[in-house]
């Protein structure tokens, strides 16, 4: 089983990165697992054609959870999780996501639905240790970040590669490198290469700017499955490819075995 | 320094404070069992204690509606003047909005909130924070909170320089049987020698040690000497509650024979009237001195000198510091609370029994 984690900074893109990465990897015959882990639960919206799943944390909060109220099955091996939140302001998001990952575990997630690719898509900067678990614990073995050539978004990166880092002694996750979502700034590409270096890593991949994903997203679908013989289709996949070249096989159920 | 044995709670100090101020209820915004033990002796002393019981999904999704609930059921069962709602460090870490939802509570009485948890290094910052709440809901005058602030800030110092914040570990310690010191007092007094006691007590706990009084009396009485009375029980000084203790203490001591020769400071300022207490022991020229409370405010102690604590981490503080005649009344806090009258203390009874053997 592969286990990934997706980060990066607010609005750059992670959770449209993450679902079409979760739907490419299902049409190379795999099934895969996405975890939003954002209070927002919107990390699944494309995957779930427009509607909103009930989220662990709602779940549990009515003291009644199972596998088949929180896990969401899109019929296509793509199966779809959201941790939820408090509102905005409120209560503590972080301690959240802890809690829903607890909660996942003690359902048996991983075996009963027997993913073979994981997918966490987690909110913004690594902003607590809630948001860090991902990285921790065996949760994810690879994480990405996505950015642009954006200053705010590639120090979200760096905030995100130290946490990773510092997490790193203990066997944790590695940080597997940038995925560059473009925003059509100007050396957007010599940016990022050079931020990527600053950090000792890599750009995996980059995506270029294009509508099909504003068309699709207003359809309500991924661009893989929405056009599935588009040009931008093709660089999901290419990416999706790519994510599992860097990533490694591992045992065990909600975290790996070590 | 970074101290790692057990320190006094922030939250804990705010509480008693709040105690001191005679509000009815504290409502503790946390964990079920936060301030467990600490609450049921305050409830002995007769506030209203209960916790908003905050559970791991209302850490997550915010413990607003459980605050607005509790307050709503004190207001109903205990029909309260006055209520705080006291931070913990699971509601102060998700940032509650206490002021807000005892807004949105609408009780009829006083409420308000005291910002405080577990992680504020000293524990007289609880106490302070509970204070200037107080001040700001109007339940104290802005001129007692300014002098109980400055008291606090003088005892976290006399901590660090002296007392349990000294060093960065202390075992916590029993020390000797009371034996020992009992003897040392009886042959002074048996040689017809002065023997001084000096009671420094931090609040209730002057119930407990004012019972030494009774029994060095009892063991003039019998064995001869001189004995002379030194005390911190001003019945003006600090807020009500506290000088009602002083009050009952001195209103028993007298009805037992028993009178002060200096009574200087107030309960609450045990950490600044050292020289005060021992101006007067100077001119008494004693041959013993018994000291008691919060010894390490007092000014020079000397190797034979008798110090009684009771605390087990002070007590081991004061051998190692060079002071073997030290013992402990371990325990002698959960003792005092919710009394009005004097709690035998184990020193004295050793004494008293010493006395009628003799």
């Amino acid at each position: 089983m592969r286990r990934i984690a997706i980060y990066g900074k607010g609005g750059i893109g992670k959770s449209t990165v993450s679902s079409n990465i979760s739907d490419a990897i299902s049409d190379m015959g795999f099934r895969v697992l996405q975890i939003g882990c954002d209070p927002k639960a919107d990390s699944t919206k494309l995957l779930m054609g427009g509607k909103a799943p009930d989220t662990v944390l709602d779940r549990m909060r009515e003291g009644n959870v199972s596998l088949d109220d929180v896990v969401h099955d899109t019929g296509r091996n793509v199966f779809c999780v959201e941790c939820g939140g408090p509102k905005p302001g409120t209560g503590c998001a972080g301690r959240g996501i802890i809690a829903a990952f607890d909660q996942l575990e003690d359902l048996n997630a991983i075996e009963v639905i027997k993913p073979d690719v994981i997918i966490y898509d987690v909110l913004g900067d690594v902003v607590c240790g809630g948001f860090a678990m991902p990285i921790r614990n065996g949760y994810a073995k690879e994480v990405f970040v996505v950015t642009s050539g954006e200053m705010m978004s590639l120090y979200a990166a760096d905030n995100i590669r130290q946490a990773v880092e510092g997490f790193g002694e203990d066997g944790y996750a590695e940080f597997g490198g940038l995925i560059q979502n473009s925003r059509g700034i100007d050396d957007e590409n010599e940016i990022v290469d050079k931020a990527a270096s600053e950090m000792n890593s890599r750009v995996i991949y980059r995506l270029p700017r294009n509508q099909a994903v504003q068309d699709a997203e207003a359809a309500g679908m991924t661009v893989v499955r929405h056009a599935p013989d588009s040009e931008m289709a093709k660089n999901y996949r290419l990416l999706a490819e790519e994510i599992l070249r860097k990533s490694e096989d591992s045992e065990g159920g909600m975290r790996l075995k070590k | 320094m970074k101290i790692i044995h057990p320190r006094p709670n922030p939250i804990i100090a705010a509480m008693y404070t709040l105690r001191d101020m005679n509000v009815d209820v504290v409502v503790i915004h946390g964990p079920a069992g936060c301030g467990f033990m600490a609450s049921r002796s305050l409830e002995q002393a007769g506030v209203r204690i209960v916790t908003t019981a905050l559970s791991e999904t209302d850490l997550i999704f915010g413990g607003s509606e459980e605050l607005i609930k509790t307050l709503k059921e004190v207001d109903e069962r205990f029909n309260p003047k006055t209520v705080a709602v006291i931070g913990t460090c699971a509601s102060m870490i998700i940032g509650e909005d206490m002021k807000s939802s005892i807004k949105r509570a609408g009780l009829n009485c006083t409420v308000f909130p005291v910002e405080v948890h577990g992680c504020m290094a000293n524990n007289t910052e609880g106490a302070i924070k509970a204070l200037e709440a107080g001040r700001d809901a109007g339940i104290i005058s802005p001129e007692e909170t300014e002098r109980q602030i400055n008291l606090m800030k003088a005892a976290t110092e006399m901590e660090k320089k002296r007392g349990l914040a000294s060093k960065p570990y202390m075992k916590p310690s029993v020390g000797a049987t009371k034996l020992n010191v009992c003897k040392k007092i009886c042959d002074a007094l048996s040689q017809d020698k002065k023997v001084a006691v000096v009671l420094n007590a931090k609040k209730e706990l002057a119930y407990r040690f004012a019972d030494m009084f009774l029994a060095v009396d009892e063991a003039r009485k019998k064995l001869g000497g001189e004995v002379f009375f030194v005390a911190n029980l001003d019945t003006e000084k600090g807020l009500p509650r506290i000088r009602g203790y002083a009050k009952n203490i001195l209103a028993q001591l007298e009805d037992e024979g028993v009178l002060l020769n200096s009574n200087t400071g107030g309960l609450d300022e045990y950490a600044l009237i050292g020289d005060d207490l021992k101006l007067p022991v100077e001119s008494f020229n004693p041959d013993l001195t018994v000291i008691m409370g919060i010894c390490h405010a007092y000014p020079d102690i000397k190797e034979d000198d008798i110090l009684i604590t009771d605390q087990p981490r002070q007590l081991s503080n004061y051998i190692n510091s060079g002071f073997p005649n030290s013992v402990g009344e371990i325990s002698s806090h959960s003792l005092v609370m919710g009394t009005d009258t004097i709690i035998p203390l184990e020193t004295a009874d050793t004494l008293r029994e010493l006395v009628r053997e003799n």
